[in-house]
């Protein structure tokens, strides 16, 4: 089994993964580096060119680990998305919803 | 300073105004159809939009202010202060996907999709009169920036400002709503990004260039001003790196919340309105992005305003720092362009806060406790009065701001400190309770008010920093709500089943996911083979 999955079925999308903990991670080092690198290259200082770039390269492997499972959650999310909706309005009415067959 | 505005100047201006209105009227047809269409844009928009209304909203007049106060005062290492924002780094791919999945228009909405039975609704009513009053109070703090930059640029009294150009701001709000404020808040987005860049970058060029900048600062004996880490000490002085860890633990971690930050309400409603999960993940995270990005160029500038006019005293003067890089040394004829940019700056955030209060009053006040049963027509027109007393309400609240600053900081800080972790918990929790969440807020407000004003007042404890601040009054809401929470019985596992399947929250849930199993609502971890009997 590879390190990074990147096909997914629905089912297996809404689960929290690996892949998802790798983003966490990776996300807040990206928004790190990006807010340093950038105020140091704007002073032409070479270590903000390297951390921008490094942290650039972070940016792309983040959305590549992470974009087919949001696309897979996404897609199945939609189906159910107007039966949700329905629920919602009756609460906000303070109607008893009728429970939906699962 | 009067600044001098030649014809041309004035045509920036005026085109920009109506460039502005006009795109926001025109979808008024949009606007009007119903609730979803007047404070969502009907849940339909793909990431970039929402995104750059993310960023548009994020950048008011007093933005530039405030980060030029910092980073005059700290040198680089003030930019740290801008690094709340990264509350979205996991935000985006955690609770942003989650708060997606629950379809509540609002946080207040949020809290009965979460919990359930009395204690949900008193937090529902509780969380929307508060957000009303938050907005109100934004846009009159904002509002109140922009009389002061047109006091300082035209030497007008701080009431024009303040009302001239929020109640042009209003028109296109009240005609089309949340699609009025997005559509909008684009162009105000690219135009305010362009413009920042222009004018920093100019400004940088004035100083000397960054090698003049770097040059100047180590004549000036001020080189520690280029070091983002170089703080006052481990816990002692004015910026310990006690309080930069904290700052990077509030915004990082924060993510797991929701509403840890102040800016996860406005942020709430940007993700309802994006089209699907990775839509709204991706618009918290890049119109953040480009807030950090922005704030890193600022920042640059604001060093070079420092070696133009090295050893300000005056908070005052020194927070005028980037707009006067603009006025001062651009060209005749590009400072119409600059004030337009300030314009768009200001209108998309006064714009963003107008619908969102007129949200939570709409949605969360009339319709769930007064009128359940209210046409999507007469919404729309709920929608549009409460966006109206909101305007009202904000100039009394601007013209005011001068004598109740201290307290609405407080107030404020009384969102970010004692609940803070409750905000966590209620995510990730599972035996987290509206009980526990109500006491957290209660109790918070009792603490705030001894430890950061009356105990140092009465000499009973010293004036603490604010990284101590944060940690004690952590500690002491634990100490309520966990007893709380533990001694008040767990929401029904009918209602957490329901939630758990609907939006699939990250931590503690065990209990709730294999009830979920059981019941063949989701697909079980591992499924085991059917015993035979």
């Amino acid at each position: 089994m590879p390190l990074i999955r990147r096909t997914w079925t629905a089912a297996e999308a809404d689960k929290w993964t690996r892949e998802d903990w790798f983003v966490i991670v990776l996300s807040p080092i990206c928004y790190f580096a990006l807010t340093l690198g950038v105020a140091l290259s704007f002073l032409l200082i070479w270590e903000g060119f390297a951390i921008t770039a490094v942290s650039i390269v972070l940016v792309v492997w983040m959305h590549w680990i992470i974009d087919p499972k949001l696309k897979a959650i996404s897609e199945e999310y939609e189906k159910n998305q107007q039966e949700y909706l329905r629920e919602l309005e009756d609460a906000v009415r303070w109607k008893q919803h009728e429970q939906a067959a699962p | 300073m009067n600044v001098l505005f030649t014809w041309l100047d004035w045509l920036w201006v005026g085109a920009f105004l109506l460039l502005m209105i006009g795109s926001g009227v025109l979808f008024y047809r949009l606007g009007k159809r119903s609730q979803s269409d007047f404070f969502l844009a009907g849940r339909g928009l793909p990431w970039w939009l929402p995104a750059s209304s993310v960023y548009a909203t994020h950048t008011a007049t007093d933005t530039p202010m405030w980060i030029t106060g910092v980073i005059y005062k700290y040198g680089l290492a003030g930019i740290w202060y801008t690094f709340f924002s990264a509350w979205a780094a996991i935000s985006a791919f955690v609770s942003t996907r989650i708060f997606r999945r629950s379809l509540a228009y609002t946080q207040a909405e949020w809290n009965v999709v979460r919990f359930t039975g009395l204690g949900a609704e008193m937090l529902r009513g509780w969380m929307a009169g508060w957000q009303v009053f938050m907005n109100m109070f934004v846009l009159g703090w904002v509002g109140i920036a922009m009389g002061k930059v047109c006091a300082f640029l035209f030497g007008w009294p701080l009431w024009v400002g303040l009302v001239s150009f929020s109640s042009g701001c209003a028109i296109y709000v009240l005609a089309a709503g949340y699609w009025g404020v997005v559509m909008a808040d684009f162009q105000q987005g690219v135009i305010a990004f362009l413009v920042i860049m222009i004018v920093s970058i100019w400004g940088i060029m004035v100083a000397g260039g960054p090698t003049g900048i770097v040059e100047k600062l180590i004549i000036l004996g001020e080189t520690d001003r280029m070091n983002p880490f170089a703080f006052t000490g481990w816990w002692t002085g004015e910026f310990p790196a006690a309080w930069f860890v904290t700052m990077m633990v509030i915004a990082i971690l924060g993510g797991f919340g929701m509403g840890t930050s102040i800016d996860w309400y406005p942020e709430a409603q940007r993700i309802q309105s994006a089209r699907t999960v990775r839509d709204s993940t991706y618009s918290i995270w890049w119109g953040t992005l480009v807030g950090l990005v922005r704030n890193s160029v600022w920042a640059i500038a604001i060093l070079g305003f420092f070696v133009l006019f090295p050893g300000m005293t005056e908070t005052s003067e020194y927070e005028m720092g980037w707009f006067r890089l603009g006025f001062d040394y651009l060209p005749v004829g590009m400072v119409g362009f600059f004030f337009a940019a300030i314009l768009a700056i200001h209108l998309s955030t006064i714009s963003s806060h107008l619908n969102l209060g007129a949200l939570y009053a709409t949605r969360d006040l009339y319709q769930h406790y007064w009128n359940p049963e209210a046409s999507e027509r007469t919404l729309v027109w709920v929608g549009r009065w409460s966006t109206l007393i909101l305007l009202l309400g904000s100039f009394v609240y601007g013209l005011m701001m001068e004598n109740i600053t201290e307290w609405l900081i407080f107030a404020l800080w009384i969102m970010t400190a004692g609940i803070w972790l409750p905000n966590i918990l209620q995510v990730v929790w599972w035996r987290f309770n509206a009980w526990g969440y109500l006491s957290a807020w209660i109790a918070n407000l009792g603490f705030s008010w001894l430890v950061v004003w009356v105990l140092p007042e009465f000499g009973v404890i010293p004036d603490l920093a604010d990284y101590q601040q944060f940690w004690l009054l952590m500690l002491l809401g634990a100490c309520v709500f966990i007893p709380t929470t533990f001694l008040t019985k767990p929401e029904s596992m009918d209602h957490l089943v329901k939630y758990y399947v609907q939006a699939r929250p990250l931590g503690w849930w065990g209990p709730v996911r294999r009830e979920a199993e059981r019941r063949g609502l989701i697909q079980e971890d591992s499924p085991k083979p059917p015993k035979v009997v």
